[in-house]
């Protein structure tokens, strides 16, 4: 059945809440059982009336989650480009590609009613792009050389307006919470494995009190499993906010063509590496193929991205 | 006493609900001119950009002087009707359509021109001129997406006009069906082709 834009990014939309309940519940239910658990099995040392530890798990995700997000929204999109390397493209450029490049981001921004961001360029072979930064008034966008030399207009276009389609869609601040979270996740796990080995050498001492060496081990699955089902979630999002930017360039260009092109020249590509140092950002990029499997995979397949995209070119056509 | 309480609620209530319509109304009304203006900057810029292709144009074009003239003429004309609709303070019914059978005669006119400068090798060449289809041809996008945007905006606010229970008081708020940027023409639909 063809699909319009707007039903695309409807159910795009559908999707990232119900991800982001589940995300909610995964961290409930691993509070809640490990409380649960070390009730059966230490009762007699733990009488606590308040489920002290999976208030303390609960606490101390959210708390780290919540200093990492200060932390790193604080930076802007352009220390992503400078990670890679990225040269921003001079406003008053004689190139005439890069002054092509220049005026197609100024289109979207009309077209998407959002303010120019700077472009830089990033040294790759690849065709890819990618948008980074919180906010609309420090976002940014990078393009490949590669993209500049082998995509014509049309194709550029559309992959620039999937770009636009993160910034005003907040991607980027969905993903930074999510990685937050996952860091929360992550703490937990750590903090546990200090634990056992602080506990290990001081056992002596603790035979008496609440078994703390098992207290650890509880945390330390509970944050194994949180951080291991919060990846994959973290990849579903992101998957969906890839069909949203999608369709959200073909909102803003009304030309499904151009994207569609892009991704199938794209498909056809034989190198597709990216510099090194950009290995972090990934989740970014315009494609990425770095997930191991479908699961962790920060982008849906091509071919789904082509089908979906031509589905939405049908409906504008009838 | 009761009966009091609940007419001054009700009262309250109706002005609550006019203030809400009526700032709704004015904020939709101008983001219908801050989209306008966003077409009005991009027509202008086209505009200025004319006289310089002709200017470049001309040296090597020297027997086409009336596709040149034609240019010269679809633009001045455009130019007025884009003038009558900044003096008359926002587009109306008779401005926007002045302005649009203007546009799509500039528009052929161009189209005359790229079409013609096929023919000259040199000027195919030319930095310059590649500098000016490209110009060209971005403002050209933008137009056609500022009037979408502007179309859109202008159904969201006729639409907040029409439906109840905003219809009973937005002609007495002092809020008209805005009119919408539409290129009728088939022809007029497909922005200059330029080729690269």
């Amino acid at each position: 059945m063809a699909m319009n834009f707007w039903e695309s990014q409807a159910r795009a939309r559908r999707y990232t809440t119900l991800y982001l309940i589940f995300f909610v519940l995964l961290a409930t239910i691993a509070a809640v059982l490990v409380e649960v658990i070390l009730r059966v099995v230490a009762g007699d040392h733990y009488t606590s009336p308040y489920p002290l530890l999976g208030a303390f798990f609960l606490a101390l995700t959210f708390t780290v989650a919540l200093v990492k997000y200060a932390i790193l929204r604080s930076l802007g999109g352009k220390h992503v480009a400078d990670e890679m390397e990225g040269r921003r493209v001079d406003v008053n450029t004689q190139d005439t590609q890069e002054k092509q490049l220049l005026n197609i981001v100024e289109e979207i921004a009309v077209a998407s009613s959002l303010p120019i961001p700077p472009v830089y360029l990033i040294q790759a072979e690849a065709i890819n792009a990618f948008a980074a930064g919180l906010k609309p008034e420090n976002a940014i966008i990078g393009v490949t050389t590669g993209a500049l030399k082998k995509l014509s207009r049309e194709e550029l276009q559309g992959v620039i307006a999937h770009e636009f389609g993160h910034i005003s869609n907040g991607d980027m601040r969905i993903g930074l919470r999510l990685a937050a979270m996952i860091m929360g996740f992550y703490f937990i796990f750590y903090f546990a494995l200090r634990v056992m080995q602080f506990s290990q050498i001081s056992r002596e001492r603790d035979r008496k009190g609440v078994p703390i060496f098992f207290i650890a081990l509880l945390l330390l699955i509970a944050g194994a499993f949180t951080c291991f089902f919060g990846k994959i979630l973290k990849a579903a999002v992101n998957r969906q906010r890839e069909y949203l930017a999608d369709a959200s360039s073909v909102q803003f260009t009304r030309n499904p063509e151009g994207l569609a092109n892009a991704l199938k020249k794209i498909a056809k590509e034989a190198d597709s590496s990216m510099p090194k140092s950009g290995t972090a950002y990934s989740h970014l990029y315009f494609n990425d193929r770095t997930g191991w499997s479908s699961l962790f995979a920060t982008h849906p397949p091509l071919e789904k991205r082509i089908k979906a995209i031509i589905g939405s070119l049908r409906s504008l056509r009838d | 006493m009761t009966a009091l309480i609940i007419i001054f609620a009700i009262i309250v209530l109706l002005i609550i609900w006019g203030v809400g319509i009526y700032n709704r109304l004015v904020t939709l009304r101008n983001q219908v001119k801050n989209s306008w203006s966003q077409i009005d900057v991009q027509l202008q810029r086209r505009y200025d950009l004319i006289p310089n292709l002709v200017e470049t144009v001309k040296g090597y074009m020297k027997y086409e002087k009336g596709t040149l003239e034609a240019v010269i003429n679809a633009r001045s004309q455009a130019v007025q009707a884009r003038e009558a609709i900044e003096k008359s303070g926002g587009p109306t019914e008779g401005s926007i359509k002045n302005l649009l059978s203007a546009e799509s005669a500039l528009k052929s006119s161009l189209g005359n021109i790229f079409a013609l400068a096929e023919n000259y090798p040199q000027l195919r060449a030319s930095e310059n001129m590649a500098r000016l289809q490209e110009e060209l041809s971005s403002t050209e996008n933008k137009i056609a997406f500022a009037r979408q945007s502007y179309n859109d905006q202008v159904l969201f606010y006729n639409t907040a006009q029409q439906k109840f229970p905003a219809v009973l008081v937005s002609s007495a708020f002092g809020h008209h069906l805005a009119e919408l940027y539409e290129v009728t023409d088939a022809n007029a639909k497909n922005t200059v082709k330029v080729s690269f």
